[in-house]
């Protein structure tokens, strides 16, 4: 399983970093994110590349978690 | 198998708002504000910084403050407080982002327009516009290069609440201004355009588009001339009559500006309207959903123009707006250099910055300085072309942002 955290960094860096991490095509993707904008980015990119995406909130982040479909 | 998919439900997300937002900003032109001018946030945030110090920074053609802007911040605020997204974090290069905010601004009023309004003027069918598009995505382009070289600012981290409100409590507080101005009494200190005024003898001869002579207060319209008590014609008629409104006194009314305000507050807020990104997520990671924001856009625009009887196409005789090509080009590439660098465009940082982002509220700060300082120092253009020095100025501000995009290059901790 692949994780990341894009906590705090500014567009476009939450998806250059997802992006990258999708070169070696994981089976399963953790990203943590805490903007809704990152969250939204993230989850589009993730499902547009065939992930299911789920999205768990706490109070301080986004877990997004991407599982090849 | 891997599916993969090059156009999601996000891009028709976006396509969809671009083209509510777009045609809202063409309607608001119908409404009264000034022509392709329904929604600018550099041209509107300058405009409230005239209200406040307009006297003292040649601004008294551009001073009202605009509720477009005030509803933009309490819309997205509602809609991130109501979805739980309103976060109070910053932190990441406060200062930086000041002074991106401030070039970015000064770029803007050289080309005359943020880079929201560059789309909403070829949407107008402006094609001087076309050299300030040209100069989006030079900006992006040279912005990327920063970006694949590792430029970053930082992560922002989680801030004490009352930081995250700093925008949304400017919102209110100048709704305050706004009412208060508008209903009440105008402070002595503060600067209004009078509506529908011109400047037929600037600071001195101000009649409205209705007849009314505003300045000299003793001086009064005989057969179209302005004409003083004693006799004297101030400015003939033919002056009166080519004498065009002052972009500040064109408007529509308050409450249509702020309902309309709201709505695109609430709709950028959660399509993540950006009017750069979409060019930069193309170019940089394949990524097209930005791009549909945009697009939508100029088809909302050109569409409502069009029914509106507004669209007027061709590079000379548009509204508020220059036909100087290279000048067009470099200063809307200094400017889109600025956001890339901030992260969003000023549209995405007021979003932000009403989110409980503290970084954006730095930029939007440093955008309204920067259109302060922009006027003080005649460096905004007018429709005759660019000032003597915003070609040194655009030459100093480049300068500034590659020792910005240099230094802040590294790796991402």
């Amino acid at each position: 399983m692949t994780e990341l955290d894009v906590r705090g960094l500014s567009c476009p860096m939450p998806l250059m970093h997802t992006k990258k991490a999708l070169e070696s095509d994981p089976a399963e993707i953790v990203v943590h994110a805490d903007s809704g904008t990152a969250k939204a980015n993230v989850a589009a990119l993730l499902a547009d590349e065939g992930y299911t995406v789920t999205i768990e909130e706490s109070g301080e982040e986004y877990r997004i978690k991407g599982v090849r479909a | 198998m891997t599916k993969r998919r090059v156009i999601g439900p996000t891009a028709w997300i976006l396509g969809g708002a671009g083209l509510f937002i777009g045609a809202v900003a063409a309607w608001l032109v119908s409404q009264g504000n000034p022509g392709n001018m329904g929604l600018c946030i550099a041209c509107f945030l300058r405009d409230i910084m005239g209200f406040f110090v307009g006297g003292s920074t040649n601004q008294a053609a551009v001073a009202y403050i605009r509720p477009e802007i005030i509803g933009i911040i309490l819309g997205a605020m509602g809609a991130a407080l109501v979805t739980r997204e309103f976060r109070p974090r910053g932190g990441s290069q406060p200062i930086v982002r000041f002074v991106l905010g401030f070039i970015f601004m000064a770029g803007a009023l050289i080309f005359l327009g943020c880079t929201v309004r560059a789309w909403l003027r070829l949407g107008g069918g402006d094609l001087s516009a076309l050299w300030g598009v040209a100069g989006i995505v030079a900006g992006v382009i040279v912005g990327i290069v920063f970006l694949k070289r590792g430029f970053n600012m930082g992560r922002a981290k989680n801030l004490a609440k009352p930081l995250g409100w700093l925008l949304p409590a400017v919102g209110v507080a100048m709704l305050a201004f706004l009412l208060l101005s508008t209903y009440g009494a105008k402070p002595d200190w503060a600067t209004v355009t009078p509506a529908n005024g011109k400047a037929v003898v600037p600071g001195e001869v101000v009649v409205t588009t209705d007849g009314t002579v505003i300045k000299p207060t003793d001086a009064a319209l005989v057969d179209g001339a302005v004409v003083a008590a004693d006799g004297t014609v101030l400015a003939d008629a033919e002056k009166v009559a080519a004498t065009k409104p002052m972009p500040g006194g064109k408007r529509a009314p308050l409450w249509i500006s702020l309902v309309a305000g709201l709505a695109i507050g609430v709709v950028a807020q959660r399509s993540r309207f950006c009017s750069i990104g979409g060019i930069r997520d193309a170019i940089l990671v394949r990524r097209f959903d930005l791009l549909f924001g945009v697009v939508g856009l100029l088809i909302g625009a050109t569409v409502v123009n069009m029914i509106f009887g507004q669209y007027n196409l061709g590079f000379t005789g548009q509204p508020v707006a220059h036909n100087d090509a290279l000048g067009s080009f470099a200063a809307m590439t200094v400017a889109t250099f600025a956001a890339i660098l901030l992260g969003g465009c000023p549209f995405r940082q007021v979003i932000m910055g009403s989110e409980g982002d503290a970084d954006s509220f730095m930029a939007v700060a440093g955008m309204l300085v920067g259109a302060g300082a922009t006027h003080f120092f005649k460096l905004a253009s007018s429709a005759a072309g660019l000032a003597d020095i915003a070609w040194p100025a655009l030459g100093v501000m480049a300068v500034v942002l590659v020792a910005v995009a240099v230094l802040g290059s590294r790796t991402t901790a």
